[in-house]
């Protein structure tokens, strides 16, 4: 009797030592979103900031992976006219929805970049990504002390940056995003949706710019 | 080796596959690299800095297309070895599986159906794409002259 008791008395210490341990080690999430925002049928809560204006008729919703050549090319090609032409004009504005999915270090650049939100540099952290891309996935540029210099060159607080990313505070952000793209049925990186205001469509892939503008000018 | 590849091609019957081989090739793997879009609208561009990825996809096509339907030659009408026909195959195969799983849709079924395997696969696959393609085209500019070669051999071609 008195053994079995020692047995169990180890047992249910060994548990409230897990329980303990596994909250201690969670990251904490403890950030502040308007978990209300949708753009047409996707929740956007958990994305990135509204690039551009926030009243624009027109939202691109871009899911991304940050080690996808294709979401590369359509960075370098087509994304700068739809700046000129559209967001810098108030038509339309821009929401980058994480789709993580290509190899172990893409979830890592997606949280490092609202880690950079922390500090207001989204879309700054977002760009330099897309600029440093290197061919090869998971070649190591864009392993945790790559971002951690990317985050350098952006002269964000490196105490509070390292501090978030090494926590994996925002893993949950992410899971939550690349599941928003599973139930919207994007199939490959990079995958939009226009929503207009009465309206949305859905574009696979880098396509060029005479596609979005195509669909945004039916639109507006 | 213009004697011989006419030889071959004199007859519609190889000449249509030829058509076929390439039409189906280029089309297939341009649509994979995201040359070309059928949807929302049909489109067709070449991003800056993919213009040498439009060429290798051109030449596997161009190749696979002669040397096939040259092999198939040597092996309906002379009764010759498979062994090239492989060669060709193996070739237009790597040439064409090279780089078409990455981040589009074909690359998302493999990661979501194989998991872990599935991606490592993929990042192979686009990592080396360009060592790849250009493998395959070696593959088959070899098959292609050995093919010429046998074919001057066994018809007794007089050049």
């Amino acid at each position: 009797m008195n053994k079995k008791g020692a047995i169990l008395g180890i047992i249910v210490i060994s548990v409230i030592i897990g329980l303990v341990a596994s909250i201690s080690s969670s990251p904490s999430e403890t950030y502040e979103l308007d978990m209300t925002r949708t753009h047409g049928d996707i929740s956007t809560a958990m994305g990135s900031p509204i690039l551009g204006d926030p009243l624009a008729p027109i939202t691109i919703v871009e899911f991304g992976d940050y080690q996808c050549h294709q979401c590369y090319n359509w960075f370098h090609n087509t994304k700068p006219m739809i700046m000129r032409d559209y967001i810098e004009t108030g038509k339309a504005n821009l929401v980058f929805v994480d789709f993580a999915f290509l190899g172990k270090d893409s979830p890592k650049a997606s949280q490092a970049t609202y880690c950079a939100d922390d500090q207001g540099k989204y879309w700054e952290y977002h760009n330099s990504l897309y600029n440093s891309q290197e061919s090869k996935i998971d070649s190591g540029w864009a392993n945790s002390e790559r971002l951690k210099a990317f985050a350098f060159n952006l002269d964000l607080d490196m105490e509070l940056f390292n501090e978030c990313l090494d926590s994996e505070k925002y893993s949950k952000r992410i899971q939550y995003n690349s599941q928003q793209a599973r139930d919207n049925g994007v199939r490959g990186t990079p995958g939009f949706f226009i929503v207009g205001p009465d309206d949305q469509k859905q574009i696979a892939g880098a396509q060029p710019f005479s596609v979005f503008q195509r669909i945004m000018d039916s639109m507006i | 080796m213009i004697k011989t590849t006419k030889l071959v091609f004199q007859n519609l019957k190889f000449l249509f596959l030829s058509l076929i081989i390439f039409s189906s090739m280029i089309v297939t793997l341009l649509i994979i690299s995201e040359y070309i879009f059928l949807e929302p609208y049909f489109v067709t561009h070449i991003p800056s800095g993919t213009e040498f990825g439009f060429f290798l996809i051109t030449a596997i096509s161009i190749l696979s297309a002669l040397v096939i339907p040259m092999n198939l030659f040597r092996i309906t009408n002379l009764k010759s070895s498979k062994q090239k026909m492989s060669g060709s195959i193996f070739g237009s195969i790597v040439g064409s599986v090279a780089g078409a799983c990455s981040c589009g849709p074909i690359g998302f079924a493999v990661i979501s159906t194989f998991g872990s395997v599935g991606a490592t696969a993929t990042a192979f696959l686009t990592n080396y794409e360009t060592p790849l393609r250009i493998i395959a085209i070696i593959i088959l500019l070899i098959t292609y002259f050995t093919t010429i070669k046998s074919l001057k051999t066994e018809c007794r071609i007089d050049l």
